[in-house]
């Protein structure tokens, strides 16, 4: 490392010698998390993508590598694989002292992790969840959610709805703890913009004849009048099998056909083909192929690199690197390649930041929708707001 | 009778004088309302792969495919010809404007996006999109001269009118690096606000657009520091969403016309009080600004609706929209 550290230098062909200052990245993991289920129940086919976010976080290094060059920053990328044997402070403990972390991990580690990376004062990003009560329950001054909340995201899809017209929602969500929170936050979200549920209606994974009523697409879309069907099937299981089989011929959106994600491969403005590219071929031995683009979770570790090295273009030379104070500076932003910048809205540490609304191969709105509008912020109609969190830090 | 007569003659006389005179004004009021053929402006179409030529009425369009992705463009007068960055194709053509014909290609220009020509010196400088680089071409003998290392996303470039410092913004890494533009050396790094653009030079300021930064920010040509910046706020729009992009100065210098990207406005500004005259709605996300050789007219190329709006540049009022190709990227305007 020391070597590295003296290539970097020795490369800053700027005037004065730069002071170096580390700028240290830890994405924290888990060993006992198996990542390879998901959506397999229903039909043994696995279509949610998962990867690591390594690869994002090294592409924000890599884009920023020139400002810190400049800066006189050393950017070291580490990674933590936390063991569940053992005792999770002492692990935490052998942490590189004022390394941001990137929490890459199952939603109940991650919780336990974050409290105890507040304590210590290390800047921590929340990356995966985007379970809306964490913005509540995790509400500390060190810890930061990049990832969109689902209030977020499907106030997004509220506001497309209503824009588009389809006001009657039938609601279908899948029957375990986690579908049944997130259906509470769509129903949430579509009351907020002034849709009307008309039912809603939990389908089942058995296959048997007995429950069809829960398990046939015509049956439980049928019986009913409503203008588009709303599926909430976290783990991408049977949702999928619902389009085209729908009783009434009825769009379907939410976890499956019109979907709000952060980040997509076929959005075409804002140089985001630019950065789909780069995501795909800036590791030369490893090229990614040319549908393949960063998961939500991996934008939102990208975003929380970004955003500090696209705060800190009014800093001198060799001034320290304060992460606390630079995420905490109101003029704090991101540039996130979808024609608004993203900044943390102070209250709850969450970044604020525009949702695309998309098919698997096109973006069909950008939200905030037009004419929906917000008396402080143009993005601050989407997700939970100052005056109705829970949460207030600042 | 006679007298009679007389007086009738006299009043058809007076109803024919009156008649051409009204005539004559009308013929006056067309000519001066439908000026002459004076000024040609040329757009290139990214998607369409073309350039549209119209009139400065925005009327007599005539389309000429050129090549992938043509963006930006720069004028050889002396040449009377037009350089355009092909990007999709790796390389720079030279098109005749007398003979409406490509005349001659520099090949080996990757990801060519913006590039700006020094008269002077018969230098062509290209921004390098994916390359990370800009590279200078010597147009007379074709070789290229220096690649100039940039930050990530190269795009807008300026040069002082002697040639002798080049600045190049680069999007992504929110930087500007200067160079020298004789030996071609690296002198300096400009830190910007987000997503630098255009950049374009009055005297000793280099006004710099920060498309996610929502400003310009201007800085000295000699020092490199920052001496100001102009913040927008046309009524009914939110920081977050002026995202702006071409800067230009009438030939005086004394004013500067700025696109306002998602805003849908073209802002027209008092460049030595740095203040903001008037806010003109256009159309959807206006990028590409090119005035007519008098100043008097700008023409705003609208990225996101296919269009072209036509500005009265005294009035500071629109005077209409045209048709453009598909997705117009840069304009220049010609006698």
């Amino acid at each position: 490392m020391k070597l590295h550290k003296l290539i970097l230098l020795a490369c800053c062909f700027l005037s004065a010698p730069a002071v170096s200052n580390d700028f240290d990245i830890t994405i924290i993991t888990s060993s006992s998390e198996d990542r390879k289920n998901s959506g397999k129940s229903f039909a043994g086919i696995t279509v949610k993508p998962d990867r690591p976010v390594l690869r994002a976080v090294e592409l924000a290094v890599y884009e920023s590598s020139t400002l810190f060059k400049t800066l006189g920053i050393n950017a070291n990328i580490h990674q933590l694989t936390l063991d569940a044997e053992r005792n999770l402070d002492d692990q935490l403990k052998e942490l590189i002292p004022s390394s941001l972390l990137i929490l890459d991990l199952p939603l109940d580690t991650m919780e336990q992790v974050a409290q105890i990376t507040n304590k210590l004062k290390l800047i921590a990003f929340n990356v995966r969840h985007s379970d809306a009560q964490l913005r509540d329950t995790l509400c500390l001054t060190h810890v930061f959610h990049t990832i969109p909340s689902d209030q977020m995201y499907f106030d997004a899809l509220g506001q497309f709805l209503v824009y588009r017209g389809w006001r009657k929602v039938l609601v279908i969500q899948g029957p375990s703890e986690k579908d049944t929170e997130r259906a509470k936050t769509l129903l949430v979200s579509l009351k907020k913009f002034g849709a009307t549920v008309v039912d809603q209606r939990i389908f089942s994974l058995s296959h048997h004849p007995d429950d069809r009523d829960e398990n046939k697409p015509e049956f439980i879309t049928g019986g009913i009048s409503y203008d588009v069907v709303a599926v909430i099937d976290s783990q991408k299981d049977y949702g999928r099998y619902l389009q085209y089989s729908t009783r009434s011929a009825r769009p379907v959106v939410g976890d499956v056909g019109l979907t709000p994600a952060s980040w997509h491969f076929s959005l075409e403005r804002y140089g985001a083909p630019q950065l789909n590219e780069r995501y795909r071929t800036f590791k030369t031995g490893e090229p990614l192929s040319s549908q393949i683009s960063m998961t939500d979770a991996e934008f939102a570790a990208w975003s929380a690199i970004k955003l500090i090295s696209n705060s800190i273009n009014s800093r001198q030379k060799g001034d320290d690197l304060n992460l606390l104070a630079v995420l905490q500076d109101p003029a704090s932003q991101v540039d996130l390649y979808k024609g608004t910048r993203g900044s943390i809205r102070h209250w709850n540490n969450q970044l604020r930041q525009p949702i695309l609304l998309s098919t698997p191969d096109a973006v069909i709105a950008i939200a905030p929708m037009p004419k929906f509008l917000h008396p402080k912020h143009y993005v601050d109609t989407l997700g939970i707001d100052e005056p109705e969190s829970q949460c207030q830090l600042r | 009778m006679e007298s009679g007569s007389a007086k009738r003659l006299s009043g058809i006389k007076h109803i024919l004088r009156v008649a051409s005179h009204a005539l004559a004004n009308t013929i006056a009021l067309l000519a001066f309302s439908l000026p002459a053929y004076s000024a040609t402006v040329a757009i290139s179409n990214e998607r369409s792969g073309n350039l549209v030529f119209m009139d400065d009425n925005g009327k007599n369009q005539e389309l000429v495919p050129i090549c992938n992705r043509p963006r930006g463009m720069a004028q050889n007068k002396a040449n009377n010809s037009l350089y355009i960055a092909c990007s999709d194709d790796a390389k720079v053509v030279e098109f005749d404007l007398t003979k409406r014909q490509i005349i001659r290609t520099y090949q080996d220009v990757p990801g060519a996006m913006y590039l700006v020509f020094h008269t002077a010196s018969e230098r062509l400088i290209v921004s390098n999109e994916g390359a990370s680089k800009a590279t200078v071409i010597d147009v007379r003998s074709g070789n290229i001269l220096a690649y100039l290392a940039t930050g990530l996303e190269p795009d807008g470039i300026a040069l002082t009118d002697d040639g002798n410092l080049i600045f190049i913004a680069s999007e992504n890494a929110g930087l500007v690096h200067v160079f020298d533009g004789t030996d071609y050396s690296a002198i300096d790094i400009i830190i910007t606000n987000l997503r630098p653009r255009r950049l374009s030079i009055r005297n000793t300021e280099l006004w710099v657009s920060s498309e996610m930064g929502s400003r310009v920010e201007i800085f000295d040509t000699n020092s490199f520091e920052k001496i100001d910046e102009i913040i927008f706020a046309p009524r009914g729009f939110r920081s977050e969403q002026l995202t702006p992009v071409d800067i230009l100065f009438n030939q005086t210098g004394d004013t500067a016309f700025v696109a306002l990207g998602s805003a849908n406005h073209v802002v027209i500004i008092d460049a030595a009080k740095r203040e903001i005259l008037k806010y003109i709605l256009v159309g959807r996300r206006p990028w590409g600004l090119a005035l007519t050789p008098d100043d008097k007219q700008l023409f705003v190329l609208n990225g996101l609706s296919d269009d072209v709006t036509l500005i009265d540049v005294q009035k500071m009022r629109p005077l209409k929209t045209s048709r453009t190709g598909l997705v117009p990227h840069s304009v220049e305007v010609f006698d």
